[in-house]
C-alpha cells in the first residue's frame, strides 16, 4: 500500500547520512519506533565503510519464539535483502534479536545504492512478514488433512491481535474481476473458531473481519504482497475511519453555518417598527411624565406667588387664573373638576 | 413519499402559526422572575394542550405551548443503523452549539431527537413567520443532510475496500 511504507524513514535518513558523509563520522544512535521496536546504529572512524545495525522487535507470535533467536527462514529472508552489503553477525548484540554488518564499500555508485539502503531500512518489516509468510506457505504444503487447527494469535501492533486459523476451505467462485482476491466477510460476533480464546482478546466494538487465504493466493510474488496487506489491514482501516470522521465533522459544520444563516434572516431589522413591550410600561411612562410636569408647574406657581406679595398689578389675577394655572390631565381613574367663574380681586 | 412529507410539514406549519401567540408573563410562583412556563409546568392554567403530529411510527413532532413559550420536539427518520448513528452524531453536534441558534434546546426532550424552545423574547427579536419557516426548513435540511452523509460514507467505504482489495 502506498500509504504504509515498509522502510523506516528515520533509519533510512541516518543510513543515508552516514553513506553520504564526506569524511568518516562517529555514530552511536538509538532509535525507537511504535513503542516496541528498537534500532541501534553504530559507526566508528576506525572502520569508515562499516556500520553495525542491531534490531529488537517483538515477534508476531509469542508461541513460535525460538530460544536461539530468529528462525532460519527469517534469516534467509533478511540475507536476501542484499547479499553483498549485508552480513548477519552472530551472536547478536545484547538485548537485540539481530545484528547486521553493513559494508557501504560494496554499494554501487549509482541510484541503485538508494534502493539498497531503502531495503535495509525495511528490515523490521521483513522480519515480521517472514513469520507470517512461513505460516501461509504451509497452506501450499497440503497439510490440512486433520481439518481444523487451533488458532494462532499474532500481534503486529500492541492491543491489535489477529488470528490465523488453518482449515479446509471451499473455494467459492466469485466474479471474474475479483477472482484473485481472497473472499472476506464480517461478523459482529467472534467466529466459531475463536470461541475458546481469552475474553480480552475478543472484546471489540468493530466486529470481526475474516479473510480466506487459499494456496493460489500465496503463490510466488503474491505472497509478499498479501502478507504486507494483511499485516497493515488494521492500520489501514483505522486511518480511513479517522478520515471519514473528519469528513463528517466538516460537513456538519457546513450544515450548521447554513442553518444559522437562515435564522439570521428572520431577525427584526432596525428600520422596522418595534412593538411596545407590554401595557404596564406605557402607563408607567405617562404617569411619570405627568408628575414631572406637575412638579415644574408647582415650582413656577410658587415663584409667581412669592412675587405676588411684593408687587400688585391690576388685572393680573385674571391673567394668572387663565394662563398660569397647572394643566389638568384626564385619567381613567380621575375626574375633571368643573371650574367656577369667580372674581378674586 | 414527497407528498406525505409536504402534508406533514404543512400541518406542522399551520399548528405553529396558531400556537405561536406568546406574550410576556412573569412567574406566578417567584417574584420578579420570568420563566418559560412550558418548561416548568407549575401552573396548569397557563398551559395549552400539547399537539402530537405523526408522519409515521418513526417520525413525529410534539408541540407544547404555554402563555409565554412554546416547545417543539422532533423525532427524525432513521431507517437503519448507519442513519441512526449519523442522526445522533449530527443532532448532538447541533445541540452542543445551541447558543448559535438561540431557539435550540441543549438537551432534547425524552423520546425525541431534538427540541426547540421559543419564548416571547424570541418572538420580539425574530419575525414570527420567518421563525416558522426556519423550523420547517430545519426539518427538511436535517433529512437531506443525513441522507447525503449516509451516501458519502457508503461511497467512501466502497472506495476504500476496492483500493485495499486491489493490492491482491
Amino acid at each position: 500500500m502506498a500509504s504504509f511504507e515498509r522502510a523506516s524513514p528515520a533509519l533510512k535518513e541516518i543510513l543515508l547520512r552516514i553513506y553520504n558523509a564526506e569524511k568518516p563520522i562517529e555514530v552511536d544512535h538509538h532509535l525507537y519506533e511504535f513503542g516496541s521496536v528498537e534500532y541501534h546504529i553504530k559507526s566508528s572512524v576506525s572502520e569508515p565503510q562499516v556500520t553495525y545495525l542491531s534490531i529488537s522487535t517483538p515477534f508476531l507470535s509469542q508461541g513460535v519464539f525460538l530460544s536461539y533467536g530468529l528462525s532460519p527462514f527469517t534469516l534467509k529472508m533478511v540475507r536476501q535483502i542484499s547479499t553483498d552489503v549485508l552480513h548477519i553477525v552472530e551472536p547478536a548484540n545484547d538485548g537485540y534479536q539481530l545484528t547486521l554488518r553493513l559494508d557501504f564499500s560494496k554499494l554501487p555508485h549509482n541510484k541503485e545504492s538508494l534502493n539498497i539502503i531503502t531495503e535495509v531500512s525495511s528490515v523490521q518489516a521483513v522480519i515480521l512478514s517472514s513469520q507470517l509468510k512461513e505460516m501461509l506457505q504451509n497452506v501450499n504444503s497440503g497439510d490440512s488433512s486433520q481439518g481444523m487447527y487451533k488458532p494462532i494469535k499474532l500481534i503486529y501492533h500492541p492491543k491489535e491481535p489477529f488470528y490465523v486459523i488453518r482449515q479446509e476451505l471451499i473455494d467459492v467462485v466469485s466474479l471474474k474481476k475479483w477472482a484473485k482476491v481472497p473472499p472476506c466477510n464480517w461478523s459482529p460476533i467472534p467466529p466459531l473458531e475463536l470461541r475458546g480464546e481469552p475474553f480480552e482478546d475478543l472484546s471489540t466494538n468493530g466486529g470481526f473481519v475474516s479473510f480466506d487465504i487459499s494456496s493460489h493466493h500465496v503463490e510466488g510474488k503474491r505472497l509478499d504482497k498479501i502478507v504486507w496487506s494483511l499485516l497493515n489491514f488494521y492500520a489501514y482501516v483505522k486511518h480511513h475511519v479517522k478520515c471519514t470522521r473528519g469528513f463528517i465533522q466538516r460537513r456538519m459544520r457546513r450544515g450548521l453555518d447554513n442553518l444559522i444563516e437562515v435564522l439570521e434572516k428572520s431577525r427584526v431589522e432596525d428600520g422596522q417598527i418595534k412593538k411596545v413591550q407590554g401595557w404596564k410600561k406605557m402607563r408607567k411612562m405617562v404617569a411619570s411624565k405627568s408628575k414631572m410636569i406637575k412638579r415644574r408647574w408647582g415650582d413656577l406657581g410658587k415663584k409667581i406667588k412669592r412675587i405676588r406679595f411684593r408687587i400688585k398689578i391690576h388685572g393680573f389675577a385674571r391673567f394668572r387664573r387663565r394662563w398660569l394655572k397647572m394643566p389638568s390631565f384626564s385619567s381613567s381613574t380621575g375626574y375633571t373638576k368643573l371650574q367656577t367663574n369667580g372674581n378674586n380681586n | 413519499m414527497a407528498s406525505t412529507l409536504r402534508l406533514y410539514l404543512t400541518c406542522i406549519r399551520n399548528t405553529l402559526e396558531a400556537a405561536m401567540c406568546l406574550q410576556n408573563f412573569p412567574c406566578q410562583e417567584v417574584e420578579r422572575h420570568n420563566k418559560p412556563e412550558v418548561e416548568l409546568k407549575t401552573s396548569p392554567e397557563l398551559l395549552l394542550n400539547p399537539v402530537l403530529i405523526c408522519r409515521n411510527e418513526a417520525e413525529k413532532c410534539l408541540i407544547e405551548t404555554s402563555i409565554n413559550s412554546i416547545r417543539i420536539s422532533l423525532k427524525v427518520k432513521q431507517a437503519d443503523e448507519l442513519e441512526n448513528i449519523l442522526a445522533k452524531k449530527f443532532l448532538r453536534f447541533l445541540s452542543m452549539r445551541a447558543e448559535a441558534f438561540q431557539v435550540l434546546r441543549r438537551k432534547p426532550v425524552q423520546g425525541y431527537d431534538i427540541s426547540f424552545l421559543i419564548t416571547n423574547y424570541h418572538c420580539e427579536e425574530l419575525q414570527k413567520q420567518k421563525l416558522i419557516d426556519f423550523i420547517v426548513q430545519f426539518m427538511e435540511d436535517i433529512d437531506k443532510e443525513i441522507s447525503e452523509l449516509k451516501m458519502s460514507v457508503s461511497t467512501r467505504g466502497r472506495l476504500v475496500a476496492t483500493e485495499f482489495l486491489k493490492q491482491f
